[in-house]
């Protein structure tokens, strides 16, 4: 049964007024005819539970976090720092394994008279510690929320633990309190690895053809080596990887390259647009998730380097993958067609997995994002019209300039324009362009709505993360974790798809299933009907 | 004998323990009709949510009040009511907790205070709204798990008729260890009181119609009357008086406290069942002494294989005191015993049995796992026994772990393992030798090879 508004509000009308009123401008009923407008990135509702984090997240969790070679301190008490250990399963491998930390977790463990005397003396000695034990090229230092309360300068000991230890010390007041989610964590790592890391190294020019950097790829279950993989067979010189298996020594030179791949927009975006600023160097949204989209971002890459064997290399090396993997992907979607999805994950891939279910024959009916900002949903075109609030504007936008020695227009004016007709060069158009009418989109799905519309729209698979997993297999319903994969993966690329197909069918074949009947699949669907009538 | 503490480090590097909220959140599931409202800005209760269900695979609904810049200057009041609010509306609990984070004590929220207001304005006299105060920088989850329950206590027991009922106050234990607790008592013809009880909220079982607050839990007007009992039995000894829950009891309402250890081994599940019988004047049941013999006569089986085992404790104070009496009854060394909680009663506790020891061992509290380790490696130690973050010792030194403990994120069904009573002690033991057995076997070829043809090194 679809939604209309009525059955939405039914719906809303559980909340208080206030917060019906509030909830109702997150969630849109798809309607191809009309331009269609979504509030995201405002404030979530206090005592509704949300699957949000804080800034703190999405700063050391998500973005620096996957650096290898770099010691993350968390500044705070333990409890930050042991929940954002490891749980990302961001990959990582290394030449040099004792120069990779990935798998370590270095906190501060601030006690209660840090908080009343101050920490910066305690961090100073953490740091001292570190670097005599490990050795590390580089540390980073990010803030949980009582730092930024008890007014600890982390800047000023980062610069005289610098000095003291002659390496890279950040630091980032990314503190949990911060803007409204993880979003405002991933603006501020991004500024700060502009500012004091990417244009840090001395090489001028990248070694090989095609020099590029993959951004917002983080690595989950090994995604960031299956698509390398395929990238490194057509000939592309991965520069860096922002941020999973990535590492500083990379990126301190990932201003060479002659183009950014943006795979995550909401979490990379700003550093994709500020390295065009400084260096010339446009981005490609891409999607890596999905065979069509696969082969569509691969198209769009070769078509931006114009080169006619790099075009050939491209088909031929996705001829090459076609030939394996279609087979595979037929035989599954014996299995799921005709099957329905919801797809609510953090900032992007509720929208890229769509393309993906829908190769299995699966309907996405219902997408969001738990932290996104409107621009993933309606596109970068709405970017001018987001006013700012308070709380975005407690994370300062970098300003950067023109880097007088390394900025080289990578195209004319002319062949970009002509580019951004064909590829989404600098551009990304958000979800709603694929969300069909009647389809519908929330942005920072709640407990009370997940049930609500489970129970309304009976979707056959629910892909989302691991807070609501249990929620939804106690419906009934398998739950795919996009999150952490449920300890799977890699499902990007080729193989990825392949690997995703067959989770997926799996999780729809399992026996365990017989023996459970979701209450709506006795009950007839006269509910609906009556409802009209009245 | 040799004792040795730690080097004091500034550092933490990979935590054993987690922030004292979470704890809270853990008592409170036990309570029948509860929710939970953290104070402080939302990437706790998230990151809370997270690391509670990877263990129980369960939903973890724990609202926030989700404060931000702006509360964080005027405070976060309105915040607190809007999340009462929504939870009443939407959740419709019997009662609720709340806790708070690092964040709310830092700016000095006083939630007691705001709670008593809120309960005045909205005019709901009577709801039990529970204010814990759990700033994560004052200790772990174990002290933040029972100083909540003994806030709870607090707020919901009142003058009451003495009765025969026992109060049973468990550390935070697995659902089988709380029906298994469960089942002795009933046995036994024992009217108790468990306090907290998540055996249904924390592993429902799947049924037809999703509830959105699970039943189960320690009933409200059962904690009301936990005052009238004839004795509270609280299976806590590492903590301190100021944040038990029995101590509170016996304290305000004069109820007699016996403190023992988890009932885990031969020795602590006598003194569990002979503390019952003690207290009540029953008969120990035939079937129980005969899960006694079978658990005896499991040990004399296992006895050779178990004198081999060296082993490396950790976790919350009591798990670890439970686990450190199993292996000594059972031959296992315990070389290196460590908490991530500031506790030096666990020292004072162990000190008596391990005094006669004539092997090195260690005692850390307030530790990590890079002490741990350190203390592990090239010592003999050859088991671990502890939560999943142990799996680095496997890691990084072989050494294998057996799991115990919370959180169990990395296997499955951690939060059902059963291990106390005769007959979890018997299963837990088990895991143990046969863990032991594995990686012998494992590392058998390569050990015959080099003790007996390898003579070139
Ligand atoms: S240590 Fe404090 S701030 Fe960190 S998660 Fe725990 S309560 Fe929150
Ligand atoms: S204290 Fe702040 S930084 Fe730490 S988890 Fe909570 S919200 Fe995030």
């Amino acid at each position: 049964m679809a939604i209309n508004s009525k059955k939405l509000d039914e719906i809303l009308d559980l909340y208080p007024s206030k917060v019906k009123r509030n909830r109702k401008n997150h969630i849109v009923v798809r309607d191809t005819t009309t331009v269609q407008e979504i509030e995201a990135n405002t404030r979530t509702v206090p005592g509704i539970i949300t699957n949000r984090g804080c800034a703190f997240a999405g700063c050391k969790g998500v973005v620096l976090g996957p650096l290898k070679d770099m010691i993350h301190i968390v500044h705070g008490p333990i409890g930050c720092g042991y929940y954002a250990w490891a749980t990302r399963r961001n990959k990582a491998q290394s030449d040099d394994p004792k120069n990779n930390y990935i798998s370590y977790c270095f906190s501060t463990d601030m006690q209660e008279s840090d908080i009343v005397f101050g920490g910066e003396k305690k961090l100073a000695k953490v740091i001292d510690e570190v670097v005599e034990i490990f050795h590390p090229k580089a540390i980073t230092i990010s803030a949980t929320c009582p730092v930024g309360l008890i007014g600890d300068d982390l800047n000023a000991v980062a610069k005289a633990a610098e000095a003291k230890h002659l390496i890279k010390i950040l630091s980032f007041n990314c503190e949990g309190y911060k803007g409204v989610s993880q979003s405002a964590g991933h603006h501020i790592a991004n500024n700060g690895l502009v500012e004091h890391v990417i244009g840090s190294g001395d090489m001028e020019e990248a070694s090989g053809k095609y020099p590029i950097n993959l951004l917002g790829e983080y690595n989950i279950g090994g995604d960031g080596w299956e698509i390398a993989r395929v990238l490194k067979d057509i000939g592309y010189d991965i520069i860096s990887v922002m941020t999973g298996d990535g590492s500083y020594e990379e990126l301190k030179n990932a201003h060479v390259s002659d183009l950014n791949l943006v795979q995550c927009h909401r979490s990379i975006n700003y550093i994709a647009e500020m390295l065009e600023t400084k260096y010339g160097t446009p981005w490609l949204k891409v999607n890596f998730i999905g065979v069509q989209s696969t082969i569509e971002s691969l198209r769009n890459m070769a078509l931006y380097f114009g080169d006619q064997d790099l075009i050939n290399k491209t088909e031929e090396v996705i001829a090459r993958e076609i030939a394996v993997v279609e087979s595979v992907i037929d035989q599954y979607r014996m299995i799921c067609q005709g099957k329905t999805a919801f797809c609510f994950v953090g900032g992007s891939r509720g929208h890229h997995y769509q393309g993906l279910f829908a190769e299995l024959g699966i309907e996405t009916i219902l997408a969001g994002y738990e932290f996104a900002h409107r621009d993933d949903y309606e596109g970068r075109d709405v970017l001018p019209h987001i006013k700012t609030d308070a709380d975005s504007k407690n994370i300062p936008d970098l300003k950067v300039t023109q880097d007088e020695q390394r900025f080289r227009l990578k195209l004319s004016p002319e062949r970009a324009e002509e580019l951004k007709e064909k590829i989404p060069l600098s551009q990304y158009k958000g979800l709603i362009q694929d969300m069909k009418d009647g389809t519908i989109m929330v942005d920072d799905l709640n407990h009370f709505e997940t049930e609500e519309f489970i129970k309304i729209l009976k979707p056959d698979i629910f892909a989302s993360g691991v807070k609501d997993k249990y929620v939804i297999q106690k419906m009934g319903i398998p739950s795919k974790q996009l999150h952490s994969y449920d300890y799977s993966g890699p499902y990007a690329g080729f193989r990825g798809a392949m690997k995703f197909a067959e989770d997926v069918a799996n999780s729809f074949i399992s026996p365990t299933w017989n023996f459970i009947t979701p209450p709506w699949k006795n009950e007839p669907l006269l509910e609906g009907k009556i409802e009209e009538g009245k | 004998m040799k004792k040795d503490k730690t080097g004091y480090r500034n550092v933490s590097e990979n935590p054993c323990n987690m922030c004292m909220p979470l704890g809270g959140i853990l008592a409170l599931k036990g309570i029948e009709g509860s929710m939970v409202l953290l104070h402080g800005s939302q990437g706790c209760a998230t990151y809370m949510r997270r690391t509670i269900s990877e263990h129980y695979n369960e939903p973890i609904d724990v609202a926030s009040t989700s404060l931000n810049e702006k509360g964080t200057v005027f405070g976060g009041e309105d915040n607190f009511k809007k999340g009462l609010d929504n939870i009443r509306l939407v959740y419709q609990p019997e009662i609720i907790g709340v806790l708070t984070t690092c964040l709310a004590e830092t700016i000095g929220e006083d939630i007691e205070r705001m709670a008593k207001e809120y309960i005045k304005d909205r005019e709901i006299e009577g709801f039990p709204i529970i204010s814990a105060p759990t700033p994560g920088y004052a200790g772990t989850q174990a002290e933040g798990y029972f100083s909540t329950l003994r806030k709870i206590i607090m707020g919901l027991a009142k003058e009451t008729k003495k009765n025969k009922k026992i109060n049973v106050i468990v550390p935070h234990i697995s659902t089988a260890d709380l029906r298994e607790i469960k089942r002795i008592l009933a046995s036994m013809d024992i009217e108790a009181i468990l306090l907290p009880d998540y055996s249904d909220t924390l592993d429902a079982p799947y049924t037809k119609t999703y509830e959105r607050i699970v039943s189960g839990g320690t009933k409200v007007q059962d904690i009301a009357s936990m005052s009238g009992s004839q004795a509270t039995i609280e299976m806590a000894e590492a903590i301190d008086d100021v944040i038990s829950p029995g101590a509170f009891l016996k304290q305000e309402y004069g109820v007699p406290l016996y403190r023992i250890p988890l009932p885990v081994g031969l020795k602590n599940t006598d003194i569990f069942i002979n503390t019952l019988k003690q207290i009540t004047g029953s008969v120990i049941p035939l079937d129980l002494s005969a899960e006694r013999g079978r658990l005896l006569d499991g040990m004399i089986d296992s006895h050779k294989h178990n004198f081999q085992g060296i082993a490396a404790i950790f976790g919350e104070p009591e798990h670890v005191l439970s686990a450190v009496t199993l292996c000594m009854e059972n031959g296992i060394f315990p070389q290196v015993i460590a908490t991530g909680s500031k506790t030096h009663r666990l020292e004072d506790l162990l000190y008596e049995s391990l005094a006669e020891s004539e092997q090195d061992y260690h005692i850390m509290n307030d530790t990590d796992f890079s002490h741990i380790r350190e203390k592990c490696k090239n010592s003999g130690v050859n088991i671990a026994i502890g939560h999943s973050e142990g799996k680095y010792l496997t890691e990084k030194e072989g050494i294998p772990l057996v799991r115990y403990g919370f959180p169990i994120h990395d296997r499955i069904g951690g939060q059902r393992l059963l291990s106390v009573g005769y007959t979890g002690s018997l299963s837990f033991l088990d895991r143990i030798t046969n863990t032991l057995l594995d990686h012998k076997y494992i590392n058998y070829r390569s050990t015959m090879l080099q003790k007996y043809y390898d003579t070139r090194s």
